[in-house]
């Protein structure tokens, strides 16, 4: 250890502000933080490695529990990977409610950080009422999946369940309901002094530095890198004309309220995908999953998900290695946001707000 | 009871490292800057933080990218990369060496065999 | 029954502590348990107070399949919860490894080898109404006259 470092002070495993146990080691001098080291190990279950030589039906549930949180685009690139390499095309209907499905995911997974982000600041009462808005989200989810977390609603060539009249009905009245409390609590967010003083300015991470760590997702969209949005590349999100948001001040505040954001872009990305839901009727196209070998990225509510996969003729799972979106942003948050913060209260708020998920970033 | 607040590692961050894609990252490194494969590993699992290690892979990709665009002598010395993205070598450090292979070249030395004395020299410094 | 015990049960079936670890999950039951922190299910209405401090806490709900950082760790968390208490494992993963348990992964589970579990709720994830279900249940019961119990 340096010279000039005071105390080195350990953030967990076990901590109150962390759903997931991860161990900070902060070196600190005085109340100033110098540098941060992650210890992991805390998750590591070794998916990669049960998942080797077993054939695609039981890798399609395995993936899903790589993360709990974002299941369903675990799911999604999974499939769409099996799909690239065994050339399987997919019905109009079934890939806009793929879309609509993953979005819902995406408007929990992302309600769901900036709670965790408001209960960290303390801010108990605006965390109360997202997770409240959460759970209406969830109803929809589980109405279109049949489950709340793990959903394993995409299979190769469509999807299990179709969109019936009255749950679309149901979601579309929902939306309606979450977009308007939407639109009070990042109000509130947004004008509030009191948050504006935990979060502007704090933990700052340029764009050059986001580049350096590959950081992804709404972390290097807050640091002013809107092409790492990868629903551009994405063949239904070119057909709705998606645009991605980007910030370019790189603070705690930007992360957050480019998640906020990205919730009201959601809404609109799925009320468009419902309008064009009348463009087929069939849910499930056919073929069988073959050899190949390919690396296939889409984008997860925290970012880049890469899935690299190789198969046998059978689809049995030859090779795989997964590389999900916390890796990058964890790392870049520990290296680059918390180096030199003004205070230890200040680490546990910037590690939230790079939204982390140790299960992801583990395996 | 026995508190316990810093564990070996070791056998951990080489969990991480022998992932599919990590390996491969490693592999090529090692063979970059010349080192065997397991001395490498050693040096890596000694040298970065867990996270670092994970991110190992992104991060040489990005390397590969965005390192010494302009410059072939500290790309093919991996000056950028071995630095920022890969923080094996002290800033300093990699400086001084920069700066020796160029004045090597300068004089008159073949550009291989002078890159090949900066990485011999990189060597000497990660170890 | 003494008036000091009386005294103490009502006091404990009101304010139930709860601390939850995370021993190798995905992420799925930590996600459901703060669920239940949510005003629809209002987890303090019952007198239940979710801190993840194990020191002041009554209940341990045990998440995930065990994996070998935690297996000296989960002893000394566990020890550090004061008496009375009680492990609840939530999820499958605690109970069995779930998908996990299978050749070259590196868990180690089933919790109940490490620490002695009073309940368990199965599930890939159990919905929050039966978290919560296993707290308001089980806790009463443990906690009911404990010192008269333990005299005896």
């Amino acid at each position: 250890m340096k010279k000039n470092v005071d105390v080195s002070i350990p953030l967990g495993p076990v901590h109150p502000c962390w759903k997931e146990p991860v161990r900070l080691k902060c070196e600190t001098s005085g109340e100033r933080v110098l540098r941060t080291e992650v210890e992991l190990g805390y998750m590591k279950k070794g998916i990669e490695r049960i998942m080797r030589g077993r054939p695609w039906q039981e890798v399609m549930f395995l993936a899903e529990r790589v993360c709990g949180i974002c299941s369903v685009v675990h799911n999604m690139v999974f499939i769409e990977a099996m799909e690239g390499i065994s050339g399987i095309a997919v019905p109009p209907r079934a890939a806009y409610l793929r879309v609509i499905v993953n979005e819902l995911d995406r408007v929990a997974s992302h309600i769901l950080a900036n709670f965790s982000y408001c209960y960290t600041i303390e801010h108990e009462t605006l965390g109360m009422y997202l997770l409240n808005v959460r759970e209406t989200v969830l109803d929809n989810l589980e109405r279109i999946t049949g489950s709340r977390i793990n959903t394993a609603y995409m299979i190769p060539g469509g999807v299990r369940f179709d969109l019936t009249e009255a749950d679309k009905a149901a979601l579309l009245a929902d939306l309606v309901k979450v977009e308007a409390d939407m639109h009070r609590y990042v109000r509130m967010f947004e004008t509030g002094p009191l948050i504006a003083l935990r979060s502007k300015g704090i933990g700052i991470m340029s764009r050059e530095r986001a580049i350096e760590a590959h950081a992804v997702g709404p972390t290097a969209r807050a640091s002013g890198l809107p092409e790492s949005d990868l629903r551009l590349c994405h063949p239904t999100y070119q057909k709705l004309g998606f645009t991605p948001i980007s910030r370019t001040e790189g603070d705690n505040f930007a992360r957050i309220m480019i998640r906020f954001q990205e919730v009201f872009q959601s809404i609109d990305l799925i009320r468009k995908c419902v309008d064009r839901l009348g463009e087929g009727d069939s849910i499930r196209g056919g073929g069988f999953c073959g050899a190949g070998e390919i690396t296939y990225r889409g984008e997860a509510p925290r970012g880049e998900l890469t899935y690299y996969i190789k198969s046998d003729e059978y689809g049995r799972i030859l090779d795989i290695a997964i590389r999900t979106p916390s890796i990058m942003n964890i790392e870049a948050c520990a290296h680059y946001m918390i180096t030199d913060a003004t205070s230890v209260a200040d680490v546990t708020s910037t590690f939230i707000s790079s939204d982390p998920c140790i299960a992801c970033n583990e395996r | 009871m026995k508190y316990l607040y810093e564990k070996d590692l070791r056998q951990m961050k080489y969990n991480i490292l022998t992932s599919t894609r990590h390996d491969m990252v490693v592999r090529q490194i090692a063979r970059r800057l010349g080192i065997g494969e397991q001395k490498m590993r050693m040096i890596l699992i000694r040298t970065f933080d867990m996270s670092l290690l994970e991110n190992l892979e992104a991060r040489y990709e990005m390397g590969l990218l965005h390192a010494d665009t302009d410059d072939p002598v500290a790309r093919k010395l991996g000056c950028e990369l071995f630095t920022d993205f890969i923080p094996l070598v002290a800033p300093e450090a990699m400086q001084s060496i920069y700066e020796d292979v160029r004045t090597h070249i300068a004089s008159g030395t073949q550009e291989n065999s002078a890159i090949d004395e900066g990485l011999a020299r990189i060597r000497e410094v990660i170890r | 029954m003494s008036i000091l015990q009386k005294i103490k049960n009502t006091v404990r079936s009101r304010s139930i502590h709860v601390a939850y670890v995370d021993v190798g999950s995905c992420n799925g039951c930590d996600i459901e348990v703060l669920a239940c922190l949510a005003p629809r299910y209002d987890i303090e209405q019952y007198g239940i107070y979710v801190h993840n401090n194990p020191r002041e806490a009554d209940v341990l709900l045990v998440i995930g399949s065990m994996t070998p950082q935690w297996v000296d760790k989960l002893q000394d968390i566990w020890e550090k919860i004061p008496e009375p208490k009680v492990a609840i494992a939530i999820g499958n993963c605690p109970i069995s490894g779930c998908v996990f348990n299978r050749w070259h992964s590196y868990i180690e589970p089933p919790v109940a080898k490490y620490i002695p579990i009073a309940a368990q709720v199965p599930g890939c994830p159990p919905r929050p109404t039966e978290i919560l279900n296993a707290i308001l249940a089980l806790a009463p019961t443990l906690f009911n006259d404990y010192e008269e119990k333990k005299q005896k």
